[in-house]
């Protein structure tokens, strides 16, 4: 068959080619794309346990622990095995949204590695999945250290919490898995990576459901390395004091620190919340309440708070006074009658003080008598003294969220009231009030200069952190003047309340005015006088007058505090839980 | 030819399948071709009677095999090659063949059987029928343009997909068409055309979801990785993952911790890609391909028109399956149960390829006689 032959040669042609293409193509999957899947199919059988570092514990100074861990035991799943009815049921099973499960499982881009998706489940509810195993195709049930803070809300705006990672925090760095948690708020935040340490790997071999069937030799593991534990400068015992003196109010800020090298003993606010609460998990709507209830618990008011700190700031404007030697501590203004006018508006003082020089203005706290030393060194004198002791400034204490306040300057009123802004503004800060804001936390390291001629330490929670000081540079003369002023007010002025059996306390009342409701009460206050210990200021909101409320409690806090270290009889006020410390 | 056990667990049924059938090879090759002319069409009707038995024999879903015990027989290997053996006689017998009419009768032969199969149903299987057809019609003196015009609505089926080539499919017909000035080819290219474009949509209702899953999985696997693309997925990875030399005999992973569905049967190409590479993949090619040049040239040199007839229906065969399987495990054509000749496990593969073998034995002795 001769037609056959030209047959033959296209049916030949055509068939090669075929085959041709076959081999072509076996090309492209063995030689060019081999190593992706040689890596696919190693990826298929071997799979990659990571395990979870324990997270260190942090401890107060007296290595009583305030954070450890607990073990949890989680749910995950391995994206490529589990399919739609198991989600359904672990949904069913937990009564967590479906919908949240997926988002989570989407990110991560291998589908044969494990994600975990529920955190600490109840013992009842591991038991239902370990039942169902065998109908659960790709859930798996593991342990997991879990962050445990045994003192709740007491420690709960010093510590933070830990919450799990997010997306965006998983695209940037590769050191987080997911499913980890991460610190939010506190020291968990500011000292995460230290605390976190580093996840181990295991290389398991497994089957296509799943199933680890053993170790794979070839690929060495590499060991956990735990979290380094935290030492602070926290003194526990001092903060559960605190909190029983302040349990008659609502909101609350208090920071307690060694005036000589800004250790902080305590840092309290109230009201706190339970970080554990949020270790477990929180949906959305409880969420929502926590962060917008009524009293701000996540508000941590020791360094975030700003208001205006009222007549603790006079010292400070005395200082500014003599520092620049425009005045002698005998220096006299008119004679406080109750009211001051200025122009047609009337200034009060809170009480009629007569005739008084620099000292007893302030063990007094005359307003009027500030009013005028104000305008006299004018404003500029006042900023820039205030402004090298740190009002306006962050403190830099390590922790994450801190505030700096604000100190108005010239520049300021300028753009804020144009330029007609008054003397009136400069009145107002004189005696503290007005523009100016202020956190505790400021406020107790600008007092710390008293203690230090004229340096202030910066405060800090880790024990053994390299202590710095910074220079205000204020002449020794106007700080100890200034100091007689501070001893009277404790011993006979308007802090009496302060005061500490058979320990001269110095210190000053402040009362913040409050357009909205009440005025806040203030004290900031250091103790032993001659050779300082402790340096606490207290910060009570819409509890009125300085002298009060703050004063009394902050005069307790001493008090607790130097009975430790000084050894005085005991006082009933001393509470039971610092008793047994002891 | 290799007979790679490799995939199988199953070595020593497919020993026995294949002792059987080397033995069968033997007798079939003494005898000679011309019974087989003379058999075909009892032949073929036994093998369309057991296929329609197929269908009402309840052995559960798809319906391929008959079991009896531990055996199980698949008829649509055997009907392949009764069908072959038919066509080859009825088309030997044809002088001329240039009308469209002339194509009928072939094709109702075989469109009997390929449509009593895809009833299993086993699409794999019964498109096999296709190119034996066109390639038989072809050998036989049938101009190939015609049978592109007469198949064409095929083509204008499957890219009826997409509303764009198919008009352009269309128009490049009809310009085509026209060109070639013959009346009875524009009507029928412009009429069936179309038709067949337009009925497509229905036809893909007809297919059963798996065999339409199958095609989607096969235009983007990764669309649902576990489910519907997993054994291309996987069947990739075991004939990527093996590069140039192969992960060794017996180290396949895919195949040891049971990534890779059916193995042994239809995959088992993957698992020589897996566990011998690049190399062991052109090794088997290379054999395949010195089988099927071998039969050409036999069907070319044949006097005797059946017998040349029936060796390209063969050859038809096997270079098709063999393509569309291997095409298949490396993701190149969509998936189809259709085995690799000779080292799929499977007896009546096995025999049926086997049987034909001996009968291409038979026609080589007798070559030369008319």
């Amino acid at each position: 068959m001769d037609e056959n032959i030209k047959k033959f040669g296209i049916i030949r042609t055509v068939v090669l080619l075929s085959f041709i293409l076959v081999i072509v193509y076996a090309i492209k999957l063995q030689i060019i794309e081999g190593k992706k899947y040689y890596r696919l199919s190693e990826e298929n059988c071997i799979k990659k346990k990571y395990i979870t570092a324990p997270r260190g514990n942090i401890f107060d100074r007296n290595n009583n622990k305030i954070a450890d861990t607990r073990p949890g035991f989680y749910v995950s799943v391995i994206p490529a095995i589990v399919d739609e009815n198991t989600l359904d049921e672990i949904s069913h099973i937990f009564n967590i949204d479906k919908e949240n499960i997926k988002e989570k499982i989407k990110i991560e881009k291998n589908p044969f590695m494990s994600v975990k998706i529920i955190h600490d489940i109840g013992f009842e509810q591991l038991s239902i999945i370990e039942e169902k195993r065998e109908e659960l195709e790709g859930v798996e049930v593991g342990v997991e250290p879990l962050r445990n803070y045994p003192y709740r809300d007491l420690t709960s705006h010093l510590l933070g919490y830990v919450g799990e990672v997010t997306s965006d925090e998983l695209k940037k760095s590769n050191i987080y898995l997911i499913g980890d948690y991460i610190g939010r708020m506190g020291l968990e935040k500011e000292y995460d990576k230290i605390l976190r340490g580093a996840y181990g790997i295991e290389y398991v071999e497994v089957d296509a459901k799943g199933r680890e069937i053993g170790e794979v030799f070839e690929k060495r593991p590499i060991s956990v390395t735990p979290g380094t534990d935290l030492y602070t400068t926290i003194d526990l015992a001092l903060t559960e004091s605190t909190a029983i003196f302040l349990k008659d109010y609502q909101r609350a800020g208090v920071v307690c620190l060694n005036p000589k090298n800004g250790e902080i003993f305590v840092l309290y606010s109230k009201p706190g919340f339970d970080p554990n609460v949020l270790v477990h998990g929180l949906n959305t709507e409880e969420w929502q309440k926590l962060n917008s209830a009524k009293n701000a618990p996540m508000y941590n008011r020791a360094i975030m708070s700003c208001y205006p700190c009222g007549s603790t700031f006079k010292p400070f404007v005395a200082l500014a006074a003599l520092d620049a030697r425009m005045i002698s501590k005998n220096r006299y203004f008119d004679s406080c009658r109750g009211v001051y006018f200025l122009n047609t508006r009337a200034f009060k003082c809170w009480h009629i003080h007569g005739r008084l020089p620099l000292i007893d203005a302030i063990v007094h706290s005359c307003d009027i008598y500030f009013y005028q030393l104000g305008r006299f060194i004018g404003i500029d004198t006042i900023v820039s003294r205030t402004k090298k002791i740190g009002f306006g400034r962050l403190a830099n204490i390590d922790l994450p969220q801190e505030k700096s306040g604000l100190l108005p300057d010239r520049q300021w009123f300028e753009q804020r009231y144009g330029k007609s802004w008054t003397e009136g503004h400069i009145f107002n800060l004189s005696i503290g009030q007005g523009d100016l804001l202020v956190t505790p936390l400021q406020l107790a390291c600008a007092y710390t200069l008293f203690i230090n001629n004229g340096n202030i330490p910066t405060p800090h929670l880790i024990k053994g952190k390299r202590i710095s000081f910074h220079k205000t540079n204020i002449t020794n003369e106007a700080i100890e003047i200034v100091k007689q002023g501070l001893l009277g007010v404790v011993t006979f002025g308007t802090g009496v309340l302060a005061r500490v059996e058979n320990i001269e306390v110095c210190g000053k009342t402040g009362t913040a005015q409050n357009p909205h409701g009440e005025d806040h009460s203030l004290f900031v206050g250091y103790a032993p006088a001659n050779d300082p210990q402790i340096l606490v200021c207290v910060f009570v909101e819409n509890a009125g007058h300085g002298g009060s409320v703050a004063a009394p409690i902050a005069g307790k806090i001493m008090r607790t505090f130097l009975q430790q270290t000084i050894k005085i009889s005991k006082d009933t006020t001393v509470i039971r839980n610092y008793v047994q410390k002891n | 030819m290799i007979f790679s056990t490799a995939g199988g667990n199953y070595l020593l049924k497919q020993s026995i399948w294949l002792t059987l059938a080397i033995a069968l090879c033997f007798i079939f090759s003494t005898l000679s071709p011309r019974i087989w002319s003379m058999l075909s069409p009892f032949i073929y009707l036994l093998i369309v009677f057991f296929l329609f038995l197929l269908l009402f024999y309840p052995v559960g879903y798809p319906r391929r095999w008959f079991k009896f015990g531990e055996i199980s027989i698949q008829p649509s290997e055997f009907t392949k090659l009764g069908t072959i053996m038919l066509l080859a006689y009825l088309l030997a017998t044809r002088k001329k063949l240039e009308k469209y009419i002339d194509i009928l009768v072939p094709l109702m032969i075989v469109a009997i059987p390929a449509g009593l199969i895809f009833m299993e149903p086993d699409l794999g299987a019964a498109q096999i029928f296709l190119p034996i057809l066109i390639l038989m019609l072809y050998w036989a003196g049938m101009p190939g343009i015609k049978i592109f015009i007469f198949f064409s609505p095929l083509i204008s089926a499957i890219t009826s997909f997409s509303i764009y080539i198919w008009l352009v499919y269309i128009v490049g017909l009809s310009v085509f068409l026209y060109w070639r000035k013959r009346l009875s080819d524009f009507v029928y290219g412009l009429i069936s055309n179309p038709l067949a474009g337009l009925i497509m949509p229905l036809l893909w209702g007809a297919l059963k979801s798996y065999q339409q899953k199958r095609i989607i999985a096969f235009l983007s696997p990764w669309l649902d990785p576990r489910g519907m693309s997993w054994q291309i997925i996987q069947s990739k990875i075991a004939i990527g993952s093996g590069k140039l030399f192969g992960k060794g005999f017996l180290s396949g992973t895919q195949k040891k911790l049971e990534f890779l569905p059916e193995r042994h049967t239809d995959f088992i190409f993957s698992c020589i890609g897996e566990e011998f590479g690049l190399i062991g993949i052109i090794a088997v090619i290379s054999l395949y391909i010195y089988l099927f040049y071998r039969l050409i040239i036999l069907a070319k040199e044949t006097k005797n028109r059946f017998s040349s007839l029936f060796v390209i229906g063969v050859f038809a065969w096997f270079s098709y399956q063999t393509f569309l399987n291997t095409g298949m495990t490396m993701g190149l054509l969509p998936i189809t149960g259709v085995p690799l000749p000779f080292i799929s496990y499977g007896g009546s593969s096995l025999l049926a390829c086997f049987i034909a073998i001996g009968i291409i034995l038979a026609i080589s002795k007798s070559k030369l006689e008319y």
